[in-house]
C-alpha cells in the first residue's frame, strides 16, 4: 500500500519534466535496440557458421561403433565385424522426433590417380538419395553429377580435379586397402566435379556409391561405418542425439557412439561459445555508455529538487524515503525505455530476419573453424539478447541512480530550505 | 611414421655384391664397419624369391615374389602369387616408386604425401624402399656396447641423424655380430625416444658363396601382435642387369623374365 504510494510519486515526477524524461528514455530505450542488436547478429554469424559447419556433409548428429572417432580403423563399423541391418537402423533413427533425415555412409583412405599424377584422397561411400536430407556437398556441382546407384562413378572436388587434370568423363584409378589386407583398385568414371569452398573437401575427398565402395574394400553390404543425420534445427542436436540414444538402446543397439556436432566438431562448438560469452560483454559495453548519461539526468533532478526534498524531509520522512523515490523514478524510467525499446527494436528484427544483408558483393565467402560462412548478416532471434538487453537496461537505471539517491537523501532540511 | 634404415632395405632387396672377407680390420671406425656390412649386404645385382608373411590384427596373408636389384638406385619387386595379387609389382628408381595394378592395367606413381604409407599392405613403408643406402649419410654412428652377449661377440651402434638429415628416427640402435658381420636386430625410436618398431635377422644361410639373413620380421611396437616376415627362398648375386631392366615396361610385364 505504503509502496505503491512511493510509486506513484515516481511515476509523477518522472513527468513533470516531460522532454528531459522521453530523451533519457530514448537513451535507454536505443542502448536496448543496440544491445540486443549487436546479440542477434552475433547469434546470426553462430547460426549461420553452424548450418554450414554441419549442413555441408558431417549432419548434425552422427551414430559410429565405439572406437570410431578415434582412429577412424577401416574395421570399426557399426554393429562390428558382422555389420548392421542398415535399413532397420536407418528406420529407426529417423522415427526420433527432430530427425528429418539420415544417412549412412562408409570411409576409407585411398589414392586418385590419372596420368602420372597421383593424389591421396578421402573416400566416402554415399547413398545420394538419402544424402539430399543431410549434406549439401552434392548440391554444389559445377560440372556434372553425383555418381548412379552402384556404378564405377565418382564425385570429385574442383581442386582435386586441378590437380590431376581431370574433367568429367575422365577414367581414374582408385586404390583403397581393403579389409582382407588386399590392395582394392579400380577404374572410375568422373561423374561430376563439385565446389564448397572448403580446402579439404574441394582438394582430397571423394565420393562413390556406397555399396560400389563397400565392394572395393571387400566390406560385406551391411557393414556402414557412419549414419549422418540432418535435423530440422541444428541448436537441438544433443537432445535429439539423446532420444536417439534412447530408441536405439531400446532396440539392442548399446555399442553405438552418438554424436551430437557439439562433440564431433568441438572447434566449432568453441567458436560457438566464444560468440555466446561475448554477447554478456557487448550488452555491458552498450549500456556503460547509457550510464553515465542516465547518471547525469538523474543527478540534475535532484539538485533541481534540493528544496522539495527538504520540505519532504522537514515533513517527517526519512533520507531512505527520499533515496527511495529517487531509485523509484530511475526504475520507472527504465521501463519506461524498456517499453520504447521493445516498440523500436520488434519490427527492425522481425525484417532483418527475413531479409538479411548480403554482403556477397563487398567479401567473397569466408572458412571459419572449418566452416563456410556466407558474407551475409543475418540476425537469429533468440531470449539471450532480449533478457541480456532487459537486464542490462534495469541495472543499469539503478546504477546510475545510486549515487544521485544518495546525494538527495543527504539534503539537510535546513539549511536548503533556507537557501544555502 | 615409420622408416626402416637403409642398410635393411638393402637386406630386403637388395643382397650385397662386395663380399668383403668377414673379419675384423684393425682400426675401423664405427661408420666404417656400418659401411662394410652395408656393402656386403647389398650387390651389385641380384635376383631373388621370397615370400612376405603379414599378421595384423584382421588378417594375415601372405605374398610370394620375385625380386631384382641393381646398385641401391634401381629395385624391382613382383607378386607371382597369389593369383589374385599376381602380377601386382613395385619400381623403385632411385627416390622414386611406381606401382603396377594388373586388374586395372594402371601404373600409379606413389606422391611424396604418401611415401610414408604402407608397401603392399605390409608393415614396410614405401619410403624403406626409397632410402637405401643412406644410413652413413645421415647418421652419426658411435658404439653402444661392444662384447659377448649370449656367447656371441657383437658390436652394438646407435645412430643419432645428423641435424640436417631429413630422417624420421630420432635415434636407431642395433647389434651386428663382430665375427660374420650379421646384422641380429634393430631398434627404431622415435624424436621423443619412444621405441616404434623392431627389427630381427635370423636364419642365416650361404646364397652362392655370400652368407645373409634369409629370414627378416619388423614389429610395430604399438601392436606387437603383429608383424611383416620375409622369407628369401632363393637369392642370386650379380646376375646381368642394366638399368634399362628397371623400366616401367619390365614394370608392367606380367610374366618374370
Amino acid at each position: 500500500m505504503i509502496q505503491g504510494v512511493w510509486w506513484r510519486i515516481a511515476w509523477r515526477n518522472l513527468w513533470r519534466n516531460r522532454r528531459r524524461t522521453l530523451i533519457t528514455a530514448s537513451a535507454l530505450a536505443v542502448g536496448f535496440f543496440g544491445a540486443v542488436l549487436m546479440v542477434a547478429l552475433d547469434d546470426g554469424i553462430a547460426a549461420e557458421m553452424v548450418d554450414n559447419g554441419t549442413g555441408v556433409l558431417t549432419g548434425q548428429v552422427q551414430l559410429h561403433a565405439r572406437e570410431w572417432r578415434k582412429e577412424r580403423s577401416l574395421y570399426a563399423t557399426i554393429g562390428g565385424d558382422s555389420g548392421t541391418d542398415v535399413a532397420a537402423l536407418l528406420a529407426r533413427v529417423r522415427a526420433v522426433s527432430g530427425v528429418a533425415a539420415a544417412a549412412p555412409r562408409v570411409w576409407a583412405g585411398g589414392l586418385l590417380s590419372a596420368g602420372d599424377r597421383t593424389e591421396g584422397v578421402v573416400l566416402m561411400g554415399a547413398d545420394f538419395a538419402l544424402e539430399r536430407g543431410v549434406s549439401r556437398i552434392f548440391e554444389s556441382f559445377i560440372a556434372g553429377g553425383a555418381p548412379r546407384e552402384r556404378s564405377k562413378e565418382l564425385a570429385i572436388g574442383a581442386e582435386l580435379a586441378r590437380k590431376l587434370a581431370v574433367r568429367t568423363g575422365d577414367v581414374v584409378v582408385v586404390v583403397a586397402p581393403a579389409a582382407d589386407g588386399s590392395m582394392g583398385n579400380d577404374l572410375f568414371r568422373i561423374s561430376g566435379i563439385y565446389r564448397t569452398g572448403l580446402q579439404d573437401l574441394d582438394g582430397a575427398f571423394a565420393a562413390m556409391p556406397i555399396a560400389t565402395l563397400q565392394s572395393l574394400l571387400a566390406l560385406g553390404p551391411g557393414r556402414v561405418h557412419e549414419v549422418a543425420v540432418g535435423l530440422a534445427d541444428p541448436w537441438a542436436a544433443a537432445a535429439a542425439a539423446r532420444a536417439t540414444v534412447a530408441s536405439l538402446g531400446a532396440a539392442g543397439h548399446r555399442d553405438l557412439e552418438v554424436a551430437p556436432w557439439t562433440v564431433f566438431s568441438p572447434q566449432m562448438n568453441e567458436y560457438v561459445a566464444l560468440i555466446k560469452a561475448s554477447n554478456g560483454l557487448v550488452v555491458a559495453i552498450v549500456f556503460l555508455f547509457a550510464i553515465f548519461g542516465v547518471a547525469n539526468t538523474s543527478l540534475m533532478g535532484t539538485y533541481e529538487r534540493r528544496r522539495e526534498f527538504a520540505v519532504v524531509r522537514a515533513l517527517g520522512v526519512g533520507p531512505g524515503g527520499i533515496a527511495r523515490t529517487v531509485v523509484y523514478e530511475s526504475v520507472a524510467l527504465g521501463l519506461l525505455g524498456l517499453a520504447a525499446g521493445a516498440v523500436i527494436t520488434a519490427p527492425v528484427m522481425v525484417w532483418w530476419h527475413h531479409t538479411p544483408l548480403n554482403l556477397a558483393w563487398l567479401f567473397g565467402d569466408l572458412e571459419v573453424a572449418g566452416a563456410l560462412v556466407r558474407p551475409v548478416l543475418r540476425i537469429e532471434y533468440g531470449a539471450d539478447g532480449p533478457i541480456l538487453g532487459a537486464v542490462g537496461l534495469l541495472v543499469t537505471a539503478v546504477l546510475a541512480a545510486l549515487y544521485p539517491a544518495v546525494r538527495a537523501a543527504r539534503v539537510p532540511p535546513a539549511d536548503a530550505l533556507a537557501g544555502r | 611414421m615409420r622408416r626402416i634404415v637403409p642398410m635393411h632395405a638393402a637386406t630386403l632387396f637388395v643382397p650385397a655384391l662386395l663380399l668383403a672377407a668377414p673379419v675384423c680390420r684393425a682400426q675401423e671406425t664405427p661408420r666404417e664397419i656400418v659401411d662394410r656390412v652395408d656393402r656386403m649386404l647389398r650387390g651389385n645385382s641380384s635376383r631373388g624369391d621370397m615370400v612376405m608373411e603379414i599378421a595384423t590384427e584382421h588378417w594375415t596373408r601372405s605374398l610370394e615374389m620375385r625380386v631384382w636389384s641393381l646398385g641401391t638406385a634401381y629395385a624391382l619387386v613382383r607378386v607371382v602369387a597369389p593369383p589374385k595379387e599376381a602380377g601386382t609389382a613395385t619400381l623403385k628408381v632411385n627416390d622414386e616408386v611406381w606401382n603396377y595394378l594388373p586388374r586395372v592395367d594402371r601404373t600409379i606413381k606413389v606422391p611424396p604425401s604418401l611415401m610414408m604409407g604402407s608397401w603392399m599392405g605390409s608393415h614396410f613403408t614405401n619410403d624403406d624402399l626409397v632410402k637405401e643406402s643412406r644410413m652413413i649419410d645421415d647418421y652419426d654412428i658411435a658404439i653402444g656396447f661392444e662384447g659377448d652377449r649370449e656367447g656371441v661377440a657383437v658390436w652394438e651402434f646407435v645412430l643419432t641423424p645428423k641435424p640436417a638429415a631429413a630422417v624420421v628416427w630420432g635415434k636407431v640402435v642395433e647389434q651386428v655380430r663382430k665375427a660374420d658381420l650379421m646384422p641380429t636386430w634393430g631398434r627404431y625410436y622415435d624424436e621423443r625416444g619412444n621405441l616404434e618398431r623392431t627389427m630381427a635377422f635370423s636364419d642365416f644361410r650361404t646364397f652362392g658363396s655370400r652368407l645373409v639373413p634369409s629370414v627378416m620380421t619388423v614389429r610395430p611396437a604399438d601392436k606387437p601382435d603383429e608383424r611383416t616376415t620375409i622369407r628369401y627362398r632363393q637369392l642370386e648375386f650379380d646376375v646381368p642387369l642394366t638399368p634399362d631392366f628397371f623400366s616401367l615396361r619390365s614394370l608392367q610385364e606380367r610374366r618374370a623374365p
